[in-house]
């Protein structure tokens, strides 16, 4: 394992995290708002698929 | 310093953790009460609206700053081209400024890490001297775990590795870097930038803060649970059997206290400067 490999490594888990609390609190405060229940769930996926890709656009093609 | 017996002496007849049992009160459970030397000062003063509180985190953050300090200057202060052999206090210092200027800034850096020696060389060693003031005799006490120092800490890194983004590439430039990741569809910035943000200008520090914080917290709770649970067992019967056990168990926990110290200001360190690396290497 090189260091790019290493610094790849450190930045992924703040992105995955970063992906669950953005979407998934945009679809708590929709959910706040609204009063409809789905936006949350539909945030927090929304949050993880789009951190994975992110992952993979960043990091899977090098 | 409050002593012990003072200590004693200034809750009467209460629940505290070493005479609590004496007075029925059931086992005394460490909290965050152990945390909080709001109405411990050694002293205090009171300039108009500011409110100047000296207790024992601060002093132990004021000691570290000294020992560190007096360590590296005592040790080059006349340094020897070739070392005497032995543990002289040089070839000690040098092994601490070889791990991190070696270790950490080449290796994780490269070339250009030789300018972020000296900050990385005074962050490791101050995290890991409060860090290692949990198992010290009479200061037994992590300043880490009073969140201000890891957030300071954590700030400082903040702003150096923005800074050093910043003037690589140009304000603009460095932040479309953060916002705007490569090999994707422009739609799904809709999406991603967010993200990218998010983690770069929020979760980066906050998390750098927060595991050090929460890794000092838990490791005084955990001594503390075991500790005072010796005094609260070593009763003249069966119980006294588990006051033992409970004392093994707080030696090998200290000892397991001290890997979680260096670990941590180890991981503090080496994450500030992945921050850097990754302030300064150009897009591809």
């Amino acid at each position: 394992m090189n260091n790019a490999d290493a610094n790849a490594a450190w930045s992924i888990v703040g992105l995955l995290i970063s992906g669950l609390v953005v979407w998934g609190g945009v679809g708590a405060l929709l959910t706040h708002l609204t009063g409809l229940r789905f936006f949350l769930p539909v945030g927090i996926l929304l949050g993880v698929v789009a951190s994975l890709y992110l992952v993979v656009a960043r990091y899977g093609r090098a | 310093m409050l002593t012990a017996g003072r200590l004693l002496a200034a809750v009467p007849g209460q629940c505290h953790q070493l005479i609590g049992h004496r007075n029925g009160c059931g086992f005394p459970a460490p909290s965050t009460d152990d945390f909080d030397y709001a109405n411990k000062n050694l002293f205090s003063l009171h300039l108009g609206s500011i409110d100047f509180q000296f207790n024992k985190p601060v002093l132990l953050e004021l000691i570290g700053v000294a020992l560190v300090m007096a360590l590296f200057l005592a040790a080059f202060s006349r340094p020897r081209l070739v070392p005497a052999r032995g543990p002289r206090l040089q070839n000690i210092m040098e092994s601490v400024y070889d791990f991190v200027g070696l270790g950490i800034a080449r290796d994780v850096i490269g070339k250009e890490g030789q300018k972020f020696v000296p900050y990385l060389v005074t962050l490791f060693s101050f995290v890991l001297v409060v860090n290692v003031f949990e198992i010290i005799p009479v200061a037994q006490f992590p300043a880490s775990s009073r969140i201000a120092i890891p957030i300071y800490l954590a700030l400082i890194s903040f702003l150096i590795f923005n800074y050093v983004g910043i003037r690589r590439k140009g304000l603009i430039a460095y932040f479309r870097e953060i916002v705007l990741p490569p090999n994707v569809p422009w739609p799904l910035y809709i999406i991603l930038s967010p993200i990218e943000f998010f983690s770069t200008i929020v979760v980066r520090p906050f998390t750098l803060a927060v595991r050090l914080f929460a890794n000092m917290f838990a490791g005084h709770l955990l001594l503390l649970t075991f500790t005072v649970a010796t005094t609260y067992l070593l009763q003249p019967n069966i119980q006294a059997l588990f006051g033992g056990i409970s004392f093994l168990l707080t030696i090998v926990l200290i000892g397991f206290e001290l890997l979680v110290d260096v670990l941590q200001a180890y991981i503090f360190t080496i994450l500030t400067a992945v921050y850097i690396s990754g302030a300064l290497a150009e897009e591809h």
